[in-house]
C-alpha cells in the first residue's frame, strides 16, 4: 500500500469501476434519500461526490465486539461496498485489511504524519483506563495511547456503537477495568455518538454519507447523538403503539396478547425509553426489528443499559448504595412506615389521654378577672 | 404528671383571660385555593401515576375502540400543568401575601430555626400539646418545603423533561431536555420521577395527622381555617408567633 491515501473524487473512482453518469445520479439520489435530504438537496450531494477528494478514515477497534463493524458491512442503503471502496479511503481497519502486524501501525503512523487534521477516525469500542490501560493493547501499545496519539490529528471523530458512545458492557458496574467512552478521554475534538449495540447498518453508512457530502457533522443532540436518527424514541415510532395508548398490553409471553401483538410495556420494553432508529428504518435492510419479532426492545443505544436492571421488568431496580429493590417496594416501605408511626403517636396519645390524671389544681386555672372580647 | 397531653379543656378558660380565644385571619384566598388544588392534584398526580407504571385495565378487542393508557396519561399531564401553575402562583404569593404565606420559611442557616424544629419533634414525641403558632410552625414549614417545594421541583423538572420527550426539539425540550442527560438517560429519569412520588403519599399521611393532632390539641379551628381563613388563637400563644 504504497497510496494509501487517493485524492480522487467519488465520482472519478466510480468511473473507473465502469459506473455511467446515470448511475452514479441514481446513486447520489439514493443516497440523498437515505440521510432524509429534500430532493432539492440532491445536486448538493451530486456537486459534493464529483469535486470532494475522499477522506481518509482510520478505523480502530478498541475494547469491543465487532459487532458495528458485523453490522455495518451489511448495509443496503447504501451499500457499505459504495462507502468502502468509493466514498471515503478506508485506509486503516486493524479488522477488515489484509496487511498485518507492523506494515499496519506504519499505515496510521504515516497517515496521521501525511494528513494531519485532515482524516477521519472512527472507533469502534472503548478504551480501558484502569492500571494504565493494560487491558487492551494493539501491537504492544495500549489501545489509549494508540486511541490519544490518532485523535490528536483528526478532523473529527466518529464514536461507532454504545462501547465508544456511552461505554456499554465492559463500563458496566463495577467497570473492572476503568473503559471509558470516547467523549470522556478526549476533548477539544468534534465528536460525534452513533450509540446501539450495534448500531444500525443504515445509520452508520448514513452518518458517513452525511459527511462526506457536506464535510460538516450532521447536527447533533445534547449527547453528541445525530438528531435524524437518534431524534425520537422508539416508542414514538412504533408500529404497537396503538396498544399502548388503548391500554392493551402483553401479560406473559404466550398469553392471548402476545399472539395479538399487543404492546410489550408491561414485559420491559425498552422503547419509552430509548432514541434510536429500529422501528422505522429497521434491520436487515428494512426487515424486521426486536418489537417486530414480538421481543422488547432492551434499550441498547441508551446509556448504562445494562445497569438498568433486568431486561423484562418495567421499573427494576434503584442502585442507591446498600439499597437495591424497585421503586414500587422502596415506596411501599416508607408509606407503611409511616403509617405505623402515626399509628404508634396515635394510639401513645389515645392512651396518655384515656390514663391521665384528672387535672390538678396546679394546672386548674384559679379564678380571676374575665375579660370579654 | 408532667406528660398529660393538654388536650382543649373549656374548664381551663375559667378567669383566665389570656387563655380565651380570638380569632385571626391568617390563610388569604389565593393559600387556601393553592392549598387545596395541590393537594388535590397531588393525590391525581399519584393514582395516575401508579396506574401508568403498573396499567392493570385490559380491555379487549381492536385498539382503536379504547384509549385507556392514553386517557389516564392525559389526566396525569393536566393535573400536572394545574399542579405547576398552582404551585408557581403559591410561590409568587410567598412573596406578595401576607405574613403568614411565609410562615415556616426553613432559616436552616440560623441555630434558633434548628432549635425550634428540635424543640417542635421532641413535644411532639412527648405528646405535648406545643406551643400554638398563627401561621406554620418551624417543622411544618421545614417539612412542606422539603416534600412540597424541594421535591415538587424534582417532579416537576423530571416530569417536564419526560412530557418533552414526545416532541424532540420543542419548546419544553429546549426548556427541560437537559433534565435527562443529567439524570442518566430517559430509563433513570422515569425511575426516579416514579420513586420521588412515593415521598407524597407519605407526606400526605404525616401532614394529615399532625394536623388533625394539632386541631384537637390546641383547639384552633385549624382545620376549618383552611376553608375560611379564619383561626383561633390564645392570647398567650401569640407571644411565640413569629
Amino acid at each position: 500500500m504504497n497510496k494509501p491515501f487517493s485524492p480522487a473524487s467519488t465520482y472519478d473512482v466510480l468511473r473507473q469501476h465502469g459506473i455511467d453518469r446515470r448511475d452514479f445520479l441514481q446513486f447520489c439520489i439514493t443516497t440523498a434519500a437515505a440521510m432524509g435530504l429534500d430532493a432539492a438537496m440532491v445536486p448538493q450531494v451530486v456537486s459534493a461526490m464529483e469535486t470532494k477528494p475522499r477522506i481518509p478514515v482510520i478505523w480502530l477497534h478498541g475494547l469491543e465486539c465487532t459487532c458495528c463493524s458485523e453490522s455495518f458491512i451489511r448495509s443496503s442503503h447504501p451499500i457499505a461496498q459504495d462507502i468502502v471502496l468509493n466514498m471515503i479511503s478506508l485506509d486503516y481497519d486493524d479488522t477488515l485489511q489484509a496487511a498485518a502486524g507492523f506494515q499496519v501501525e506504519e499505515i496510521r503512523q504515516k497517515l496521521i504524519k501525511e494528513h494531519p487534521g485532515g482524516y477521519l477516525l472512527a472507533v469502534e469500542g472503548n478504551a480501558p483506563t484502569a492500571d494504565g490501560g493494560v487491558y487492551c493493547t494493539v501491537g504492544g501499545n495500549t489501545f489509549l495511547n494508540v486511541l490519544m496519539e490518532t485523535a490528536e490529528h483528526a478532523k473529527a471523530i466518529i464514536a461507532w456503537g454504545s462501547c465508544a458512545s456511552n461505554g456499554c458492557v465492559q463500563a458496566a458496574r463495577p467497570n473492572p477495568t476503568g473503559a471509558k467512552p470516547i467523549h470522556e478521554l478526549i476533548s477539544g475534538k468534534p465528536i460525534i455518538n452513533v450509540p446501539g449495540c450495534p448500531p444500525i447498518a443504515e445509520v452508520m453508512t448514513g452518518v458517513l454519507t452525511y459527511i462526506l457530502t457536506f464535510d460538516e457533522l450532521p447536527e447533533l443532540d445534547r449527547i453528541g447523538r445525530p438528531k435524524m436518527f437518534y431524534g425520537q424514541r422508539i416508542h414514538d415510532k412504533c408500529y404497537r403503539r396503538a396498544f399502548f395508548d388503548a391500554g392493551q398490553f402483553v401479560e406473559a409471553w404466550d398469553d392471548e396478547g402476545a399472539r395479538k401483538g399487543w404492546c410489550l410495556y408491561k414485559m420491559g420494553c425498552r422503547g419509552p425509553t430509548t432514541y434510536n432508529s429500529c422501528s422505522n428504518m429497521k434491520w436487515n435492510g428494512g426487515v424486521s426489528f426486536p418489537i417486530g419479532s414480538g421481543h422488547g426492545c432492551i434499550g441498547c443505544s441508551e446509556a448504562n443499559f445494562w445497569d438498568n436492571g433486568p431486561f423484562y421488568q418495567r421499573l427494576s431496580s434503584v442502585v442507591v448504595p446498600g439499597i437495591e429493590a424497585t421503586p414500587d417496594k422502596i415506596g411501599a416501605v416508607l408509606g407503611v412506615a409511616t403509617a405505623i408511626g402515626v399509628g404508634a403517636h396515635l394510639t401513645a396519645t389515645v392512651a396518655h389521654r384515656l390514663s391521665r390524671k384528672p387535672i390538678t389544681d396546679k394546672d386548674q386555672p384559679t379564678a380571676d378577672k374575665t375579660e370579654q372580647e | 404528671m408532667a406528660n398529660v397531653v393538654r388536650l382543649f379543656d373549656p374548664k381551663q378558660l375559667e378567669g383566665h383571660p389570656e387563655k380565651f380565644f380570638r380569632q385571626a385571619y391568617i390563610w388569604e384566598l389565593p393559600v387556601r385555593l393553592t392549598h387545596w388544588v395541590t393537594g388535590i392534584s397531588i393525590i391525581v398526580l399519584f393514582l395516575t401515576g401508579l396506574y401508568i407504571g403498573h396499567p392493570i385495565l385490559a380491555p379487549a378487542g381492536e385498539p382503536a375502540n379504547h384509549f385507556v393508557m392514553g386517557r389516564v396519561r392525559e389526566v396525569h399531564f393536566a393535573a400536572a400543568l394545574i399542579f405547576i401553575v398552582s404551585f408557581l402562583f403559591r410561590i409568587y404569593w410567598f412573596w406578595v401575601g401576607n405574613n403568614y404565606a411565609r410562615s415556616g420559611f426553613p432559616y436552616i442557616w440560623r441555630a434558633a430555626w434548628w432549635r425550634e424544629v428540635v424543640g417542635e419533634v421532641i413535644e411532639y414525641l412527648k405528646l405535648r400539646r406545643g406551643r400554638a403558632y398563627l401561621g406554620h410552625n418551624a417543622l411544618g414549614g421545614a417539612s412542606y418545603t422539603f416534600f412540597i417545594v424541594l421535591l415538587g421541583w424534582f417532579e416537576i423538572f423530571t416530569g417536564l423533561a419526560l412530557y418533552s420527550e414526545v416532541n424532540p426539539g420543542g419548546p419544553l425540550d429546549r426548556l427541560f431536555g437537559w433534565v435527562i442527560p443529567l439524570i442518566g438517560g430517559s430509563y433513570k429519569t422515569h425511575m426516579y420521577h416514579h420513586l420521588v412520588a412515593w415521598a407524597f403519599p407519605v407526606f400526605v399521611l404525616m401532614h394529615v395527622y399532625v394536623v388533625l393532632y394539632d386541631a384537637v390539641t390546641l383547639g384552633n379551628g385549624l382545620v376549618g381555617s383552611m376553608i375560611s381563613g379564619h383561626k383561633f388563637y390564645q392570647r398567650e400563644d401569640v407571644q411565640d408567633d413569629k
